[in-house]
């Protein structure tokens, strides 16, 4: 390790999107960009070039925000982009008739800009536990520029 | 009347009848010319099933079956009347029974010469399946009168067809009685068993013979006439019987004939002797009485004579070989090859010897000169003669000695079987490596088989002191065969290269000589010392200096080889990463049979070891000569295939896994090892350098791993301890630092933060696992110093789940191999570590939901999901352990509270997460049950505290297990139960409650009543013994179960006895019933308490009882 991995300096607004890794260290359940989107790895396979070539990796992979499953092949020792995906939980607040939704940040501001969930079951769960007056946590996830809904959970009655 | 009267009437037939008749059979005529063009299939199948279950059909099937020009209508008849007749049969009359059978077998004869044989076949098995219906209740008289007929039929006075006819019959008769092949009738084992043994005993040898005088009596025709005459026909019937009897899997032929007893807990096709069991070859052992018939009645001459005057008859047709007589016959001659057991009399060993070369001189023609037959397949002759050749020898082979194999030939040949056998594999072998294609050719069958025969001959030696059995010539055999193997294989490897300046050709063929002499030299270790092969040991006796030894000469040569690629210009030209992983495995194999051996441990048999040549042999390699030299070696190019090759996966593996740590777990290496400048350069890139960050996980677990059992060769434990602890210091202060920076939530998030947790991670579960008495202290310490840091990644990292479960593997891994050391204060600080951890996974588990569109993802999420489950599974049995392990100086007492209480708060919030679904992953099933039944031993009272709903949703999950297929779970689950219910009953008799109301039952709020849970599983327990399929295995643990059960709930049991009595309709198993259960309990002096003595007595009293009763109340 070198020297400057002691000290873990605190990634600013402007850190960088992605990061470099190689390509055999990316395994199933880890994260990648293939054709410019965050994806999460859902399969990995090794393969040989020719008899005696180097390995290659085939990733399989959905796309973090679209669902859509996406494809690469990458030689094991080259590197890949990794997307710095950040998840960061917050209270839910109030929903608002227009489909989004008001939630509490840490340093007690509030963020407004996000969508509801559009699958029916989770809304009306979403919206009966808010009615019931639960405490409900979501959490969202965001990555190279774009940001989504990606879990909720109930933690209680207030 | 049911319509058949037992002579050939039937004209008693009113009209009115007759116009219903009539309507019957166009009903059937018309479904069955539906179902044919499929229209309205439904409803056409309806009306044949509604004939099959009307009462008593047999006078519409009996005028269909006589009148219908529709032959599907024949079948549909048929196959009612058997459907009617096996559901009807004790109640139809004994006049009837008989009546029945006589009208199929005078059915088919009369209508011998129909074209239609699929229905004919029908009726004549249906006849066959009634026989068998009737077998135990007909007269001996009875059978003679349908035997009679059969006998006549087949004897041929009323023509070849009635003749076909008849053996037809005899074949149906000898399956429907073979267990493998008969069909259900809904009886008791012990009928199906019952009829097996009176037909082996009193009718089977018959059966051959009159097959055999079937044969004879239309053989003289076939070889004079010239062309197919229908007597082929009946030929090949006869030889199919002839083989099918032979395929019979003798069971009372052993000279006491009472030897076998049913198998009454499985339906187990084929009880394995042991000689079946070295080849897929069926041995046939009918025992000393089929001698006449088979061996002093010139039969066999008959046979080969037969085979052989018509194949030169046909010689120019080349079909022939695969007409079915010509299979059938071969098929037989094989069979005869395999004849072993007391048929031949154990004075007379030249009887068999004769009989085996009688059959190797009729099987000779069809594989010998075998390169002129190869030649003649290749130009199109059909292969299936020289296949059935090589099966024969595979048969001789497998009944007899090497010796004996290899002289039969002798007295035909100048040379001995083997060499024919070496002969006959090297023009497979050519053939197959000339044709290289993907294709099944026969070629690949031929090998194959061959390949068995040379394994049955050789196996058969193993441990005995090898080659003394093996006849001279045989090893030249054997020798010139393997290298003309090794030649055609090397020849194929390089003609795969292309072009000259491409290296891919010798690349090829270094790989495949590196596999080939890794095989020769050193056996498969797998899991013990490999001894230096015996081959190698005794071989080279006249060598007496080191450096001329031909192992020493080539060992060495590769050494130098693979040294090659320690210089960078030689790897990249050279050493390509599939080459390498040659390389590590060759040196793997190679250093755990020759490198540092210690004195008499890897020394084969005795007899050998004076042999100066073996003496120059151990000791060249070893450490006071040059094995400290070749270990650096080794290790130089471990590091170098780790460093230099990024992405190899599977050669990091190889080199992490096969080869150091194979080196690391021989004691007197890692005293080597430690010395050595290139393990400490190894050491230092593993603590230090960034390259072998980038190995993947898997290696880099295992890499930590071996380095902290090479600590082991430090000389005393503080030096091994100060040498874990330094090598591990930097991880461990890397999580610390990472953990204590203000901004670790945004951080921690980064990839490369993720993948240098990940990493650390890995080896420090490695490290963890390494655990040894030794190093106890340093990897404690370890442990210790990162469990806030892996509270605090717990929380950070809650969505990662791929972080999420390094996390909890590591905390496994630690907290097993640390446990059993720890003082009582050491022990708290754990377990309230482990307390903490399940309270954070659970609060972020319990109610999350995920929002993902894409299935794959949630897919993945529940895999993830049991991953982790069953991590923290194994976390609770692990600290269940700490009360049956424990090396530490404080007594028990002063922890084990403690302990259940953990284990108890675990269950409570791992218990919501576990579903049926998820139990059907076997590895968490078994991590599951494994839990459930080693806390229901120890700890039963901690279930009784359960709250209701934990409480039945364990016992649910106990009740699913027992129906598993998998022996471990059931035998997991039913020692639950056992603990369970001798917790109860001890409880209950010391006047405490026991299980409470979970045993008491309970009646809801709409009165209706639930019984107790002992009850519950009572009645499940004695269901599964006698009713359900199961591994013997298994009968005593369900005994140790059933019988705290039976004490716990008497009332219950005696009523389920009752009613068990009362369902049997056989007076006569109704008693015994009623014995066996009487005796179940009563007999061997058994007592209601639950000590040893008891349990063991109830085990040999339920096994006698299940072997009394499951013969008639399990049917088939």
């Amino acid at each position: 390790m070198s020297d400057d991995e002691h000290h873990f300096e605190s990634s600013d607004a402007g850190a960088s999107k992605t990061y470099p890794q190689q390509a055999g260290n990316i395994r199933k359940g880890g994260h990648i960009v293939i054709k410019g989107r965050p994806c999460k790895v859902v399969e990995v396979s090794t393969s040989k070039t020719g008899k005696h070539g180097h390995a290659k990796c085939h990733f399989v992979a959905i796309d973090i925000f679209t669902s859509k499953k996406l494809e690469d092949i990458v030689p094991s020792s080259h590197n890949c982009d990794v997307p710095h995906v950040n998840r960061v939980d917050y209270q839910l607040i109030d929903i608002s008739e227009d489909g989004f939704v008001s939630l509490l940040t840490d340093n007690g501001s509030t963020k407004d800009d996000l969508k509801l969930p559009t699958d029916e079951a989770l809304l009306t769960q979403l919206k009966n536990g808010f009615e019931e007056g639960k405490d409900i946590v979501v959490s969202v996830m965001s990555a190279m520029g774009e940001e989504q809904m990606c879990a909720l959970k109930e933690v209680g009655p207030k | 009347m049911l319509g058949f009267p037992n002579g050939s009437g039937g004209d008693g037939v009113g009209a009115e009848d007759l116009s219903q008749l009539q309507s019957t059979m166009r009903a059937i005529e018309l479904a069955c010319s539906y179902i044919q063009i499929n229209s309205n299939p439904v409803a056409a199948e309806a009306t044949i099933l509604s004939l099959h279950q009307s009462p008593q059909p047999y006078k519409a099937c009996r005028y269909i079956l006589e009148n219908s020009q529709v032959a599907n209508a024949r079948f549909q008849a048929a196959a009612a009347i058997r459907e009617a007749a096996i559901r009807e049969w004790s109640f139809l009359a004994t006049d009837d029974k008989g009546g029945l059978i006589s009208f199929c077998l005078g059915y088919v004869m009369q209508h011998a010469n129909s074209s239609e044989g699929y229905v004919l076949s029908k009726v004549s098995s249906v006849a066959a399946q009634l026989m068998k219906r009737g077998w135990l209740e007909f007269t001996p008289a009875d059978k003679e009168v349908f035997f009679y007929q059969i006998n006549q039929a087949i004897l041929g006075s009323r023509g070849l067809d009635v003749q076909f006819i008849g053996i037809n019959f005899l074949e149906s008769l000898v399956s429907e009685f073979s267990p493998s092949t008969s069909s259900a009738m809904g009886l008791p084992r012990e009928f199906h068993e019952n009829c097996r043994k009176s037909l082996e005993q009193n009718f089977l040898k018959t059966f051959y013979q009159w097959a055999k005088d079937a044969a004879l009596s239309v053989t003289n025709k076939i070889i004079a006439s010239h062309s197919s005459v229908p007597e082929v026909k009946v030929c090949n019937a006869t030889l199919r019987l002839m083989y099918q009897i032979l395929n019979w899997e003798f069971r009372y032929s052993k000279g006491g004939g009472t030897r076998a007893s049913i198998n009454v807990f499985s339906d187990g096709i084929r009880v394995d002797n042991a000689l079946a069991r070295k080849t897929e070859c069926v041995i046939v052992q009918p025992g000393a009485s089929w001698c006449d018939v088979l061996l002093s009645s010139s039969h066999v001459g008959w046979l080969i004579n037969l085979y052989s005057s018509v194949r030169q008859k046909f010689d120019l047709e080349g079909y022939w070989l695969d007409c079915p007589v010509a299979v059938s016959a071969r098929k037989l001659i094989v069979q005869l090859c395999s004849l072993a057991g007391e048929i031949f009399p154990s004075n007379n060993a030249q009887m068999r010897e004769q009989h085996l070369l009688l059959l190797l001189s009729g099987v000779l023609p069809w594989i010998d000169p075998p390169d002129v037959i190869s030649k003649e397949i290749e130009e199109g002759k059909s292969g299936s003669e020289m296949i059935d050749g090589c099966r024969a020898l595979l048969s001789i082979g497998t009944v007899t000695t090497p010796v004996v194999f290899d002289q039969l030939l002798r007295s035909l040949r100048p040379f001995g079987t083997l060499t024919l056998l070496s002969m006959l594999m090297g023009e497979v072998v050519k053939v197959l490596m000339a044709n290289s294609t993907d294709e099944e050719t026969w070629s690949y069958e031929a090998r194959d088989i061959l390949l068995d025969t040379w394994t049955t001959l050789l196996a058969s030696m193993d441990g005995s002191g090898g080659n003394a059995w093996l006849p001279p010539e045989g090893m030249h055999a054997a020798a010139s065969l393997f290298s003309l193997i090794v030649e055609s294989e090397l020849k194929v490897a390089s003609a795969s290269g292309r072009g000259t300046v491409d290296p891919t050709e010798t690349l090829e063929e270094v790989y495949s000589l590196l596999l080939i002499i890794g095989h020769v030299l050193a056996d498969e270790g797998e899991g013990e010392t490999a001894l230096v092969p015996d081959a190698v040991q005794s071989h080279f006796v006249d060598v007496v200096e080191a450096n001329n030894h031909p192992v020493v000469v080539l060992s060495s040569s590769i050494i130098k080889f693979a040294e090659q690629c320690l210089d960078a210009e030689m790897r990249s030209s050279i050493f390509s990463p599939r080459l390498m992983e040659a390389v590590i495995w060759f040196l793997a194999r190679w250093s755990f049979t020759y490198l540092m051996l210690v004195e008499d441990c890897n020394l084969g048999s005795n007899q050998l070891q004076s042999l100066p040549s073996r003496a120059c042999l151990f000791t060249f390699f070893n450490e006071h000569n040059q094995g400290k030299f070749v270990l650096d070696i080794i290790v130089r190019i471990s590091l170098t295939s780790l460093m230099s090759f990024p992405g190899e996966k599977d050669l990091q593996e190889l080199t992490c896994f096969q080869l150091l740590h194979a080196l690391v777990r021989r004691r007197n290496i890692c005293f080597h090892l430690l010395s050595l400048d290139s393990w400490r350069n190894l050491a230092n890139a593993f603590a230090n350098d960034k390259s072998l960050f980038l190995l993947n996980s898997v290696s880099q677990r295992s890499l930590a791993q071996t380095l902290v059992l090479s600590a082991y060769g430090m000389q005393s434990s503080d030096a091994s301890n100060q040498y874990v602890k330094d090598l591990m210091a930097h991880m461990t202060s890397s999580l610390v630092d990472l953990t204590n920076n203000s901004d670790l939530k945004n951080l921690a998030q980064q990839p490369d933060i993720i993948m240098l947790v990940s990493c650390v991670l890995e080896r420090l579960r490695g490290a963890a696992s390494a655990t040894e008495p030794r190093t106890q202290r340093a990897v404690y310490e370890m442990g210790l110093s990162v469990m806030n840091p892996v509270l605090r990644l717990l929380e950070v990292y809650k969505h990662e789940s791929a972080v999420i479960y390094l996390l909890l593997k590591f905390v496994v891994d630690w907290v097993d191999g640390q446990l059993s050391y720890l003082e009582a204060h050491e022990t708290a600080v754990v377990i309230n570590f482990c307390m903490s951890l399940l309270q954070i996974y659970s609060s972020h588990n319990i109610g999350k939901i995920s929002l993902s569109l894409s299935s794959t993802l949630l897919n993945e999420a529940k895999t993830e999901k049991y991953k982790d489950l069953r991590a923290l599974l194994q976390l609770l049995s692990h600290l269940c352990s700490k009360d049956m392990v424990d090396f530490s100086s404080d007594s028990i007492e002063t922890q084990s509270t403690n302990i259940s209480q953990v284990v108890y708060f675990g269950l409570h919030i791992i218990t919501p997460l576990i579903t049926l679904e998820l139990l059907k992953y076997p590895k968490l099933c078994f991590d599951y049950f494994s839990l459930i039944s080693h806390m229901l031993e120890v700890y039963p009272e901690t279930l009784a505290q359960l709250n209701n709903d934990a409480f039945s949703h364990v016992l649910t999950t106990v009740d699913f297990g027992l129906h598993q297929q998998d022996v471990d779970i059931v035998t997991m689950c039913l020692r639950a139960l056992k603990a369970l219910a001798s917790y109860h009953y001890k409880e209950k008799n010391a006047g405490n409650s026991g299980l409470g109301s979970h045993a008491a039952g309970h009646t809801d709020p709409n009165g209706v009543f639930h019984e107790g849970i002992l009850s519950r599983f009572l009645r499940t327990l004695l269901h599964f013994l006698l009713f359900e399929d199961y591994s013997t295995d298994l009968v005593s643990t369900a005994a140790d179960a059933l019988f705290p059960l039976i004490l716990c709930e008497p009332n219950l049991y005696q009523g389920l006895g009752n009613e068990l009595i009362e369902k049997q309709a056989n007076p006569n198993f109704k008693t015994r019933l009623a014995n066996a259960l009487q005796v179940l309990t009563t007999s061997n002096q058994l007592s209601s308490s639950l000590d040893r003595l008891n349990y063991q007595r109830f085990r040999k009293n339920l096994n006698n009882f299940l072997v009394e009763v499951r013969g008639f109340l399990k049917t088939r």
